[in-house]
Parts: C-alpha cells; structure tokens; sequence
C-alpha cells in the first residue's frame, strides 16, 4: 500500500536502518514508510525491534548505520515537536496523576495548548477511568490503567504524529475499543504503533511486518 | 582559662579505644578492619601534613598563597566526588565539577569572609582556611549524594526524561525533576542537622571554639554563621555541578552519555 504514495505522502521513512546492542546484538530493519494520516502499525515477534525502531525515530537510539526520514529530511530531534509517544510500560515518579497529566502542558512547546483538569477527567472517563482515579498517585495504578492515562495525554497533545508502543497490551476489549476510538477515528493523525494484538492489527491502514 | 595540650603519647593512647569497635566489626566479620586501618593512617598523615602546612600558611598569612590552597583542596575534592559519586573520570565531568566547587566556595568565601566578618585583609588565613575547609567538606558530600543521585536515576528512569522529550520538552524541562530530586537529596542531611544542633550535636567549629578559650556566646554566632554557609555553598556547588556537567555529558540528541557511569 505504502509503495504506491509518492513521497510527499510519506512523512517518516527509514532504510538500511542497523541498530546494535553491546558487541553481539544486531537488529536489520526493513525499508519502512510511514503515510500521512494513516494508521501503520508495526508487528513482530518480541525482540524483533519494533520499540527499538520507534525509539530510532525519536532519536533515542543512534542506529549503526542507515537513515531514518522526517518528511524527506534527515531526522533529529525536532521531530519531537510533532510527535506525541506513548512507552510501553508508563512510570513517571510518584506524583499525583493529575500532576502528572499536567507535566507536559508546562513545557515552552505545549503551553499554547491549554488543558485544565476538567479536560483531563474528561479524557480519562472516555477511556473508561473514574474520576476518582485523577487524584491517585501512578505508582498505585496497574499497568492497564497507566496505559490509559499515557493514551489521554497523547491525545490531549494534539500533535500530528502518534508513536505508541503496544497501546492495548494491557487493556480490555471494551477499553481497546474506547482507546481506538479515541485515537484513530476521525482523525488525520499520522499514527505509527507496535503491536501484537490481532484487535489493534485489524485497525491499521499499513502493516509492517519485522523477522 | 587556658587549653590543656595534648602530648603526642596522649594522643596515641585515644587510638585505644579504636579496639571496641574494631572487635565488634571483626566479630560481624564485616571486612572493614583494614579499611578502618587505612582510613586512621591517611587520616594522621593528612592532619599531620595539614598541621605543619598550616603553621607556614599563618606566618606568610598572603591571599595568594591562600587561594592556591584552596585550588588544591578544591582539585582534591573533585577527584573525591567523582569516585565516590561512582562515575568514571572523564575530562567532561573532572573540569565543570572542580570549577562548579571553585566557584560555589568562593562566593561563599568573599560573602561571608569579606562582607559579614569584614576581615581586615583580603582571605586572612586564619579564618579562609578553617572555614574554606568546613563548608568544602560538606560541600563534597553534598555533591557526591546529589550528582549520583542525578545521574543514576536518570539512568535508571530514562523512559520517563525520554517521555518528556517525546512530548515535546527541551533537555533542560525534562531534566527538571531529575534536578529537583537530586537537590531535595543533597540537601537533606544538612537541613537535618541544622533542626538538630545543639540538641543532638555539638558541632566541631564551636567545640573547637569553646575548647580554645572562646565565650559560648561568640562561638554560637560563628556556629550559626558557617551553618548557613554550608548550607549555601552544596546547594550553589551541587546547583552549578548539575548545570556545568549537564552542558559536557549529553549527546547532541539530548541522550545521556552513559559510559560516564561505572555501572
């Protein structure tokens, strides 16, 4: 599918992409074309590399060699402007998940973006979290419920491109239909993921496939 | 009232009581015989080199003189942080945590040397040096808990700082809590025993004081003022050692360089 887009539709690309971990470990991507507003997910036993490429686009990992493409320019950390990622197991200190939530709208790049805490409850109710929830502190949470709280701050970002590391690996089905929802309908978001759930596969404009 | 001397045999009997603890350390078998051998010997050694440098110090009584011995110290701290602060000693970390140190002491130093006391002469060696020594000693400590902490728990929670990064945080935003934890640490201690003194402790300067014929009186006031010293040189020392290293060890993609670490 991705073949047949030129490349002004493609906004993230990598290619010949190598990353290496200590002296033995090598992981070879396969060429990778990520289309604008669409939903590329991609898919691949655990260790194949899949959070290792999301964190090469971020620029987190420097990769040994091959070059991974911001809208036909190499790149950097600029990129992150535009980017809203979600880790696969959110921990973000011992504050208060209203604290939390409010982190990233505090930064220089956020601020034109306003979200009060009626927002955030808002967000959260939409993927299946009481109210009770926005006053506990993270660490008291289980993982599926700090998913959901990393998925309503991607949302609340409101950036163009969504990076999310196995999203509903921990959720339920009702709650992986509410986040899917949430995030991929009627939307024109770039969305890249990983995943190993057949439920999110099914939603993915692009898949990609990694050995 | 005059201070009764210690002769050196008197001196070597209070090494006697050293053999309770060693006993009971060696009954623990916790292996720290030798190193309490080694510590008591450098210890002596040091004071010894100490002592007799500072006699010299007191008679030129020059505030170049006095200001290369606080290089010295400073330089001597900067190796001791770093190892004890269990990173490697690299050039990237050596140069900002010894100029961090030199600068946080001498402010310290010309504000509370020149400003409060008003010393009739520029680092007059009888107060630089004691007092130099005080807050540096605890500056050292203060930093090998604040930059170990900094460095080890951005390691060691780096998903979080990249998550910051991710949504959109310059370095500096997304270290913020980083920064913030490792002052709240460093700062602790003294904080600590400055609600405790004089309850729990009584610190060495006013004992020291007091020993040497000085009124209580007197020696409380120098106490107060070196504690609010202290507690100003680690926060400026740690403060400026996080900023000057920050600017050496991160990679051009905001990433740690984490071969800075000996873990």
């Amino acid at each position: 599918m991705a073949a047949d887009l030129s490349s002004k539709d493609i906004v993230i690309s990598s290619c010949n992409l190598i990353v290496r971990f200590g002296s033995n470990t090598e992981i070879r991507f396969p060429e990778i074309n990520v289309p604008a507003g669409k939903h590329t997910v991609i898919k691949g036993e655990s260790g194949s590399g899949k959070s290792t490429l999301l964190k090469s686009v971020l620029g987190f990992i420097r990769p040994v060699s091959g070059t991974i493409t911001f809208r036909e320019r190499k790149a950097d950390k600029s990129i992150r402007r535009q980017t809203a990622w979600l880790p696969q197991d959110l921990h973000l200190g011992q504050g208060r998940v209203k604290e939390i939530m409010a982190k990233p709208f505090q930064f220089a790049a956020n601020k034109s973006r306003f979200v009060d805490d009626e927002s955030c409850r808002e967000i959260l109710r939409n993927l299946g979290l009481g109210d009770e929830v926005f006053e506990k502190r993270l660490r008291d949470l289980s993982t599926g419920q700090r998913q959901r709280i990393g998925l309503g701050i991607c949302y609340l970002l409101d950036k163009p491109i969504l990076l999310l590391d196995e999203p509903t690996s921990a959720l339920d089905k009702e709650s992986k239909q509410k986040a899917s929802r949430i995030l991929l309908e009627h939307t024109n978001k770039t969305v890249l993921s990983t995943s190993h759930d057949p439920f999110w596969i099914e939603q993915a404009d692009n898949i990609i496939e990694l050995d | 009232m005059e201070i009764i001397d210690l002769s050196w045999w008197q001196l070597g009997l209070s090494f006697l009581i050293l053999l309770l603890p060693a006993y009971i350390l060696w009954k623990y078998r916790t292996g720290l015989n030798k190193k309490l051998l080694t510590a008591s010997l450098r210890m002596v050694l040091q004071l010894l080199f100490v002592g007799y440098y500072l006699e010299y110090l007191f008679e030129y009584d020059n505030p170049w003189i006095n200001t290369a011995w606080i290089i010295v110290m400073v330089a001597v701290a900067d190796f001791a942080t770093i190892d004890r602060s269990d990173l490697r000693r690299r050039w990237s970390l050596l140069v900002p945590i010894f100029f961090s140190t030199f600068l946080g002491i001498i402010v310290i130093d010309l504000f509370f040397l020149q400003a409060v006391i008003q010393l009739p002469t520029l680092l007059m060696a009888q107060y630089t040096i004691p007092i130099t020594g005080m807050v540096l000693g605890n500056c050292l400590r203060s930093n090998v808990i604040g930059i170990n902490a900094f460095y080890y728990s951005l390691s060691d929670h780096k998903e979080r700082y990249q998550f910051y990064l991710a949504c959109g945080a310059s370095r500096n935003e997304a270290l913020q809590p980083f920064i913030s934890e490792a002052l709240q640490k460093s700062a602790n201690p003294t904080l600590a025993s400055m609600a405790t003194i004089g309850l729990v402790s009584l610190p060495g300067m006013m004992t020291g004081q007091i020993l040497s014929g000085s009124s209580p009186l007197i020696a409380i006031k120098y106490q107060i003022m070196i504690m609010v010293a202290i507690f100003s040189g680690t926060i400026l020392s740690v403060y400026l050692g996080l900023v000057f290293t920050n600017k050496m060890v991160f990679e051009s993609t905001d990433m740690l360089d984490e071969s800075i670490l000996k873990k």
